[in-house]
């Protein structure tokens, strides 16, 4: 399995297919894995494939827009390229995707795993990447799907409890903007929270305006994000921000029927509406 | 440095009896910008508009924020007045302290001046960031559509075709006329309807800048003002009709006789048929439903067995110029026009919702159109006006007001307006027709309000010896071959019986089918009941809140004759006006991308409602590009667009930011 | 600063029915609580989230969206752009603890100016009835 995708970007990298390879090595704490982005044949041995490859790779084809480029895409993070194909973004035809079949990944943090899954696994719809060029599957079984009980935890509260349990999120933030730098539908060459003219967020970082950052943030996720989960993994301070993005997701596909990234054609939700719809919803 | 008038309109009392304006003057006087303000009592009049002008001279007013009424009223009127002091128009803005404040919070004086003192920052925070905008030029085509061919459209197509432009007259039915020309007569003249109505319509088919279709519907528009694209759909009449000549054979041989809609089912007609004997054109169609030929070919096709019916083919075989065209199909053209001219005019209401006057029941139970086509020469009795049930004369006839108007309940709130007088009509040319015949009208109120129309309402009462009963009837119902009326004359309090020959029901007047499809079409409003809303119920009649369509006749409002014949002429009036200009100017207001802030995700380009937005590469990214002839400034492209890269001129991110931000601070 | 008491609501009306029907309510003398403070906009489609947001964030108790109908928007199909953005911003909202009814989505048109008035009244109502908002922001 390791070997098949040492073998692939050798191949592809010695016949000139692509000029970069983009998959997985161990990093430093000899734990966790890291991105590693080959040039050369010779590279490819660095090459990995476990449960700690967490890293939706697929956001880096937003920098190597027009230069072909392979990359080792999970189920969900085969579904960034849809995105961005369909949001034209990237070309499909410079992308080279050596899809692998994923039971889950665990919770990878320097130095540290854990033994269960990531709990947004549990929500994932898929098993086999929906773009490969190349599929590998990977053994194991993957696990039973859960939903998203978290949300359900924090839909089943008060309105005022889930005011609370966001304030305190949100007081923590720290406004680094992790979550958007990883994030592969956040490629906008200048995020409306660095916009000076007109500043719709002010500069404080304090609740009220941590909370129009994050709300804006997963509005302008919702029928785009495809649940890569990579945003939440990034938070320096632990915010739940799959919660938001999950939210969106349930409620999209339970309006629309719609989930992001499943294919490049289906026009997402804000993009096209029916005449008779959603009057009860008003 | 912005230098920011602000300008505040007492409105003669309308503001000023609830709004403490002194005090709105005074908390605005320090806000940021702001450098001069003015009270006047009406800011819109002459000098108050002068003031406006003389204050941005003297005081190099930069934005200039009028506080009074709606900015739906007189945003142009102040815009104008700022472009007169050399002030660019789009630097006023206007704060509502009329329709949204004094005349809704009437009762609360203290909440009222403290909203109008929020107006006003609001509005001064918005216009720092206006900015000066600059009109494109739209190119116009001169040539004008009308929608409709009864009297309306007939007078607007007439008046435009008057002043030298091309007008392109669509009616659905094979003859234009419309509902006018299904009457006998009209008040309080007495003309005889077809008599001056007909000259009109040979009119229209002679004009040479008049292009007739009939027996044609519009099915879509798109584009604006100057250059709407329209595509009618000519339907198949299987006749060719430059081939015939009208002469009659084709439908006198026709053996299948149907119900005429034009009679109102009262009388028959032909398969193939012109609606009436003065229709225009004068060239017959082919009723596809009904004619036998047709019939038999569906037989043939359908490839079913037993017995097959008659070919027919009578009128082919008479035809002297052979003009039978059965491979004949509907037509679509696309042609573009700079003005639309809506006149689709009215249906009556349906009175078999009052099932206890017996519509539909009882044969003598008629509407008061059905009245007319039995008092025409050129209806079905010939003008001999006899009884449905059993075609005696009828002696005693009564009418009921109000079916289906002035009932909210069952019918519609409004007056159909028309009713009165026309039931006033109906007793006098009865009493004419048979002196013998005795009226009794049941009114709620009798409103004559026309020029001679209450002497006429007099003459129905003197003359012809009509007996007003004012109250509304129970019920209806037959006895010894007479209907039985019930009913109550209220003004003396006591039940009323009338053994009636006949009943004659003033239906209410409602939008014609179809009127709200047409405005669909055209991006115009239509209100509850489907009457076509005007932009300005006083001042603005006929026109419509898409640049470029008008309103006439009945498709407004219910009216008469006279008044749809203004309303047509109006309507051509105001075409006239954009027909004359070569280009006009266009709503600076439309969308502009910033191309370093566009991500090129190309969202805008699928919710633009007007194809407005492409791609253009720049500096290496493709990024959106908006072409300002076709944007409407709706702004869609901006509420979705992730990065605000797309903002609209005039509604600016800026300046509504600006507006939120100033509340409650 | 609540200078008159009562919810406090920002209305972004389109320019086309809804401010038309708000001028309809004034010219009908059809009073409502004054509270409101209505943003004109040339579309109920124009209505970007982040103003709904910031409007939340200036300390609105309650946004009120109104468009024309279904089918009567002045740009054809606004509204129905409008109807989707706002039917998954409530619950988001909802979902940080801004209870959905605290944004609204009204279509009024031209005419409609007692359904203006009663439109205010009744979210008006509401609002009293889910109190203050918890914290403000």
């Amino acid at each position: 399995m390791v070997e098949e995708v040492r073998d692939k970007a050798r191949e592809l990298l010695s016949a000139g297919t692509v000029e970069c390879v983009i998959g997985y090595e161990r990093a430093t704490d000899g734990i966790t894995a890291r991105p590693l982005f080959a040039y050369s044949p010779e590279e490819a041995d660095r090459f990995i494939l476990d449960r700690t490859c967490v890293h939706n790779l697929a956001r880096y084809l937003l920098d190597r827009k027009g230069k072909p480029t392979a990359v080792v895409v999970k189920p969900c993070d085969s579904r960034t390229i849809n995105l961005l194909v369909h949001e034209n973004q990237i070309e499909r035809d410079k992308v080279f995707a050596i899809g692998v079949t994923c039971p889950g990944v665990v919770e990878a943090h320097w130095g540290e795993t854990t033994e269960g899954l990531q709990s947004r696994c549990g929500s994932c719809p898929l098993e086999v990447p929906v773009v490969y060029d190349h599929l590998i599957t990977v053994p194991g079984e993957r696990q039973p799907r859960t939903g998203f009980p978290e949300l359900e935890k924090l839909e089943a509260m008060s309105p005022q409890e889930r005011l609370e349990f966001w304030q305190q999120q949100f007081q923590r933030c720290i406004r680094c903007y992790a979550c958007r730098q990883v994030c592969p539908g956040c490629y906008c060459p200048i995020c409306f929270v660095d916009q000076l003219d007109p500043m719709w967020v002010g500069i404080k970082i304090a609740p009220p305006e941590n909370q129009v950052w994050h709300l804006i943030r997963a509005f302008h996720l919702a029928g785009r994000c495809i649940e890569c989960g990579e945003c939440q993994r990034v938070c320096p301070v632990n915010i739940p921000l799959m919660l938001l993005n999950q939210k969106l997701t349930a409620e999209v596909e339970g309006m629309f029927d719609f989930r992001p990234g499943l294919d490049a054609e289906t026009l997402p939700p804000f993009a096209t509406f029916r005449k008779e719809e959603l009057e009860a919803e008003r | 440095m912005v230098k920011v008038g602000v300008f505040l309109c007492h409105c003669g009392r309308n503001i000023s009896e609830v709004v403490d304006v002194p005090r709105v003057a005074e908390a605005v006087r320090h806000l940021p910008g702001v450098t001069y303000v003015d009270e006047n009592k009406y800011m819109c009049s002459e000098p108050g508009q002068a003031a406006i002008r003389q204050a941005i001279t003297e005081h190099g007013l930069t934005r200039v924020v009028v506080a009074s009424c709606s900015p739906r009223m007189h945003e142009i009127t102040f815009r104008r007045a700022a472009a007169q002091a050399g002030l660019n128009p789009y630097l006023v803005e206007m704060a509502n302290l009329r329709e949204h404040c004094s005349w809704v919070h009437a009762d609360d004086h203290e909440a009222a001046t403290l909203k109008a003192i929020e107006l006003v920052k609001k509005a001064v925070a918005r216009i720092s960031y206006n900015e000066p905008l600059t009109p494109q030029p739209i190119p116009m085509t001169r040539r004008a559509l009308v929608i409709g061919g009864g009297i309306a459209g007939i007078q607007a197509a007439l008046d435009i075709a008057a002043a030298g432009h091309q007008v392109t007259l669509v009616e659905r039915e094979s003859t234009i006329g419309g509902r006018m020309a299904q009457l006998d007569k009209t008040f309080p003249t007495l003309d005889c309807s077809s008599c001056i109505l007909t000259p009109k319509m040979v009119e229209v088919a002679q004009n040479p800048n008049i292009e007739l279709l009939t027996y044609s519907e519009v099915e879509s528009v798109s584009g604006f003002v100057g250059s709407f694209e329209v595509q009618i759909r000519k339907r198949a009449t299987l006749v060719d009709h430059v081939k015939c000549t009208g002469c009659g054979i084709c439908w006198e041989k026709c053996p299948e006789k149907v119900p005429s809609e034009f009679d109102l089912a009262r009388g028959k007609r032909s398969s193939i048929y012109i609606p009436f004997p003065q229709a225009v054109p004068v060239k017959p169609v082919v009723d596809q439903v009904h004619c036998r030929y047709i019939k038999y070919q569906e037989f043939e096709a359908s490839g079913a067995e037993g017995k097959k019916p008659p070919q027919c083919r009578i009128c082919e075989k008479l035809c002297p110029p052979q003009a039978l065209a059965w491979d004949q199909e509907d037509e679509a053209v696309t042609e573009k026009f700079g003005a639309i001219v809506v006149a689709t005019g009215y249906d009556p209401f349906d009175p078999t919702v009052y099932g206890e006057f017996g519509y539909g029941q009882y044969p003598d139970v008629i509407t008061g159109l059905e009245l007319e086509r039995l008092l025409s020469a050129s209806g079905p009795t010939e003008g001999h006006v006899l009884r449905p049930s059993d075609g005696t004369p009828p002696k005693t006839v009564v009418f009921l007001s109000c079916i289906g108007s002035r009932d909210e309940e069952r019918g519609k709130a409004y007056c159909s307006q028309i009713c009165c007088m026309y039931m006033a009509k109906h007793a006098i040319v009865l009493k004419e027709h048979d002196p013998e015949v005795q009226s009794y009208i049941f009114y709620i109120d009798n409103r004559a309000v026309g020029k001679g129309y209450e002497e006429f309402s007099r003459r129905a009462q003197e003359d012809a010896g009509a007996v007003y009963l004012r109250g509304r009837v129970a019920k209806v119902f037959p006895q010894d071959g007479k209907l039985v009326v019930m009913g109550e004359d209220s003004l003396i309090g006591r039940q009323v019986e009338i053994a009636a020959d006949m009943v004659v029901l003033a239906a209410a007047v409602v939008p014609s089918r179809g009127a709200d499809e047409v405005a669909r079409m055209l991006n115009i409003s239509y209100d509850s009941d489907h009457f076509l809303v005007e932009a300005h119920p006083k001042l603005r009649p006929v026109e419509t809140h898409t640049d470029g369509v008008f309103l006439a006749g009945a498709c407004v409002s219910p009216c008469d004759v006279p008044q749809s014949v203004s309303r047509g002429s109006a309507a051509a009036a105001k075409t006239l006006a954009l027909l004359s200009k070569e280009t006009l100017v266009g709503e600076p207001t439309t969308a502009v991308v910033d191309a370093l802030r566009c991500s090129g995700c190309q969202l805008c380009l699928e919710v633009c409602p007007f194809n407005a937005i492409s791609t253009q590469v720049v500096a290496g990214r493709t990024v959106a590009s908006v072409n300002e002839g076709l944007c409407k400034g709706c702004g869609l492209c901006s509420a979705v667009c992730r990065p605000a890269a797309i903002g609209v001129k005039g509604s600016t991110h800026k300046q509504l930011l600006a507006e939120v931000a100033s509340l409650w601070t | 600063m609540d200078m008159n008491g009562g919810p406090r609501i920002v209305g972004f009306l389109c320019n086309w029915c809804s401010y038309a029907g708000a001028d309809m309510a004034g010219t009908s003398r059809m009073s409502y609580p004054p509270n409101i403070r209505i943003i004109r906009v040339p579309c109920s489609g124009r209505v970007d989230p982040l103003l709904v947001v910031k409007s939340f964030q200036q300390g609105a108790d309650g946004v009120l969206v109104a468009g024309c109908h279904p089918g009567d928007c002045h740009y054809t199909e606004g509204n129905y752009y409008a109807r989707r953005r706002f039917a998954l911003l409530r619950p988001l909202l909802d979902f940080v603890g801004i209870e959905q009814e605290r944004l609204r989505l009204e279509w009024v048109s031209a005419s409609e100016g007692r359904k203006f008035s009663r439109a205010v009244a009744s979210f008006q109502e509401e609002l009293e009835r889910l109190g203050p908002r918890g914290h403000r922001g």
